[in-house]
């Protein structure tokens, strides 16, 4: 077992220690980069990006990380735009995005792509295929968080609309009505933002999950060379 | 100086070492600049030998420099004293983790019940769920603290933002 201390900075991505070996990791990789266990990588546990309400409607006895009381004038509720107006130190002029551009980005099959954080809020759910396994791109009812699937139910490739989005839905329906649902095209099953048929044929599947992470532009592309850009 | 020319080149040269361990690789793994990779590799190799590798040159001066103040000049003896300075500074901040002033590390990890929590309904966290355990980090907690060690339904896990 390790324990993980911050050890420096590697092009605004960080680099860390573990008091055992002295080894030094990347953060985005989990790869160990030199010391004593350079090669290894660390096994990536799952973990969603959620808003606190959408995670406590999910869970049950759920335990939140206490602030320390010391640091608290330390913390940032407003991260993300105060991060977004710091220089960058690597850049790719010529891809379509800019540097602090927010993507989320994925890997599957050994293919990646970038889904740009303005396009998913707009056009969620968002149905694509990367390496040839087809996915779907939600962000969830509080537009804030996300979560990627696999878009398969029982073997069969299957599309998935916002209930009352659906083509067969009535246009006079108002669609703000009903809570946050997917449906999908094979059994019209009602979905949840955690990937679960709640109601209709598939009631009780889930959707197998795919790992994915809010980055800036350049430190995503910059750890995937190879990675696609999401377009509509 | 012209005494002992060997002593003072050799306490100079421990000198100019034991502050370039310490001063190189801080220098290359500086926040808003480029990292080469082979610059990087050079700075961590640098930052690991740095502990000892500082501790023997301030040994190295620490015995020259007695040897060489009597017969110094006064020039010499500014020349040593400032020498004394770099290279015992490098030694004490070779053993020294900087980054964790700027971010502190959580020693050990408190958790609230997600009911008495106080968190707006709007505050983004990382979600980890393992067995029946579920936790939440909220992100404004780790964009400063940057890694946290936790351990949940039995499984060692480092937590990064």
């Amino acid at each position: 077992m390790l324990h993980f201390y911050l050890a420096g900075i590697n092009n605004q991505n960080f680099l860390m220690r573990d008091k055992e070996t002295g080894t030094w990791w990347q953060q985005i990789t989990g790869k160990a980069i030199y010391g004593p266990m350079r090669g290894s990588v660390l096994e990536l546990e799952p973990s969603d990006e959620l808003s606190f309400g959408e995670w406590k409607q999910e869970v049950t006895d759920g335990k939140v990380l206490a602030q320390v009381p010391k640091y608290v004038k330390e913390y940032d509720s407003n991260w993300e735009p105060d991060v977004a107006k710091l220089p960058v130190v690597v850049s790719f002029p010529g891809t379509e995005l800019k540097s602090r551009d927010v993507v989320v980005g994925l890997v599957i099959n050994g293919s990646s792509r970038a889904y740009p954080w303005e396009s998913i809020v707009k056009q969620t759910p968002v149905m694509d295929r990367v390496g040839g396994t087809p996915l779907l791109v939600a962000v969830g009812p509080d537009n804030k968080s996300f979560r990627v699937f696999i878009s398969r139910v029982d073997g069969k490739d299957t599309e998935f609309f916002l209930k009352g989005d659906e083509p067969s839905a009535s246009k006079n329906e108002p669609k703000s009505s009903s809570p946050w649902t997917l449906v999908d095209s094979g059994t019209a099953s009602e979905w949840n933002f955690q990937g679960c048929a709640v109601a209709g044929p598939s009631q009780g599947k889930c959707l197998e999950r795919v790992p994915a992470l809010k980055d800036y532009w350049f430190d995503w592309r910059n750890y995937h060379p190879e990675t696609t850009i999401y377009k509509h | 100086m012209s005494r002992s020319p060997l002593s003072w080149i050799l306490f100079l040269i421990s000198a100019l070492v034991g502050f370039a361990l310490f001063f190189i690789p801080a220098f290359i793994i500086r926040p808003f600049r480029y990292q080469n990779p082979l610059a990087l590799t050079w700075a961590m190799a640098l930052r690991v030998r740095a502990p000892w590798g500082t501790l023997l040159c301030f040994v190295v001066c620490v015995a020259l420099a007695l040897l060489l103040w009597r017969s110094a000049t006064k020039w010499g003896k500014t020349l040593v004293t400032l020498a004394m300075f770099l290279v015992t500074g490098a030694a004490v901040m070779s053993r020294l983790n900087y980054f964790e002033w700027m971010f502190h590390p959580v020693d050990t990890p408190r958790f609230d019940a997600e009911s008495d929590s106080k968190l707006d309904k709007n505050e983004m966290i990382l979600a980890v769920r393992i067995g029946q355990e579920a936790r939440a980090y909220p992100i404004s907690q780790m964009a400063y603290h940057h890694v946290l060690n936790d351990v949940v339904s039995g499984v060692p896990i480092a937590v990064t933002y």
